[in-house]
C-alpha cells in the first residue's frame, strides 16, 4: 500500500524554457538506469528476497525512487511547460513534440522508448544485489554526465541532490549484501542463489 | 505566521531527516543514536503538517479534516462551503511556491 504526499522531495523551480536539456534529462525518466526502471527494479526483487531486512530496504529505496521520478518529471515539465512549436524545432525536441507534445513519456536520451528489461529481477539474492549496486553507480555515472553539459543553476541544484542519493543507496545495498552473505550456509563459497536453493543459507 | 514556501522549506528538511534515518534504520536497527533522532524528527514532522494543514491544506489524506477553515484561501475554489481540502493547493511540481 502506498500513500501520497503532496510535495516533492527535493524543491524544483526552474524559470527558463529548455527543451534540449529537458531531451538529455529524460533519461532519468525513461531510461537504461533512470528512476523509474530503478523504483520497479527494487520494488520487483523485493518479494523473495531471504532476508527480511533486505526486502525492507528495498521497500524503502523502491519508494524513495518514486519521490526521485517525481522530482525528475518535475524538472522536465518545468523545462518544456511554455514550450512552443518553434522552440521544438529549433532544439531538437521536435520528434518528441510531434508524437507526445509536452506530455512526459518515458524514453531515454537517445529516443529509446522506456524497456521493463532493465527491471534485472533474478530470483538470486546475490545476484540481485550486485545488480542494485551497479544500477545505484550507472544512476550516479549518468547525473555526472548531465552535470557536466547542463549549466543552468535551477536545474543542477535537484540533480546534484538525486546524485547524492545514489551514493547513500550504494551504501545501503552494500550493507544489505553483507548482511545476506553473513546469513549464507559457510560450505556455499561461489554464492550459488540462496533465494531459490534455501540449503545454501544457514 | 510562516509563508507557504517558508513551511514547505521546513516540513521537506525534517522529512528528509527521516527519508535518510529510514535507510539507515533498516540496516543498523538498533543504532540507539539513530533511533533517538528519530523520535526527535518524527514528533516535529507532524507538528508541521499540522500546522501546515491549519494554515494552507493537507499534505497527506490522513491530515484532512473536513470542517477546517484555512486561515490562507489561496489555491482553494470553495472557500466558502464546508468541502474535501484534499483537493486545496498547488500540485507540487509547479515550483511556484518552494
Amino acid at each position: 500500500m502506498w500513500n501520497y504526499e503532496k510535495r516533492l522531495q527535493y524543491p524544483v523551480k526552474i524559470t527558463e524554457t529548455c527543451p534540449k536539456t529537458a531531451q538529455l534529462i529524460i533519461s532519468q525518466f525513461g531510461g537504461p538506469d533512470g528512476e523509474l526502471a530503478a523504483s520497479m527494479r527494487y520494488l520487483s526483487q523485493r518479494y523473495t528476497m531471504p532476508c527480511r531486512e533486505v526486502a525492507g530496504l528495498l521497500t524503502d529505496i523502491g519508494t524513495e525512487e518514486l519521490a526521485h521520478l517525481e522530482i525528475i518529471c518535475a524538472i522536465l515539465y518545468q523545462l518544456t511547460k511554455d514550450l512552443t512549436s518553434e522552440d521544438a524545432k529549433t532544439a531538437g525536441f521536435d520528434g518528441y513534440y510531434i508524437d507526445h507534445t509536452k506530455a512526459l513519456w518515458p524514453q531515454a536520451a537517445g529516443g529509446i522508448p522506456f524497456n521493463a528489461c532493465e527491471f534485472q529481477s533474478k530470483g538470486d539474492a546475490i545476484t540481485d544485489l550486485f545488480e542494485d549496486l551497479a544500477a545505484e553507480q550507472k544512476a550516479r555515472t549518468t547525473y555526472d554526465n548531465i552535470l557536466r553539459v547542463v549549466t543552468n543553476p535551477e536545474v543542477r541544484d535537484p540533480i546534484r541532490f538525486l546524485r547524492a542519493r545514489e551514493v547513500v543507496h550504494f551504501q545501503r545495498f552494500g550493507e544489505a549484501l553483507e548482511k545476506t552473505k553473513e546469513r549464507l550456509n559457510p560450505n556455499n563459497y561461489y554464492f550459488f542463489n540462496p533465494e531459490f536453493d534455501t540449503q545454501f543459507m544457514k | 505566521m510562516p509563508d507557504r514556501h517558508t513551511m514547505l522549506r521546513q516540513i521537506s528538511e525534517v522529512s528528509f531527516v527521516i527519508n535518510d534515518l529510514t535507510l539507515f534504520l533498516d540496516t543498523h536497527p538498533t543504532d540507539k543514536g539513530a533511533l533517538d533522532l528519530f523520535d526527535k524528527y518524527s514528533q516535529e514532522r507532524k507538528l508541521l503538517l499540522n500546522d501546515y494543514e491549519q494554515q494552507f491544506e493537507p499534505l497527506t489524506t490522513d491530515y484532512v479534516q473536513t470542517e477546517t477553515e484555512h486561515t490562507n484561501k489561496d489555491f482553494c475554489h470553495h472557500a466558502d462551503k464546508r468541502h474535501f481540502t484534499w483537493v486545496d493547493g498547488p500540485t507540487p511540481w509547479e515550483g511556484g511556491h518552494i
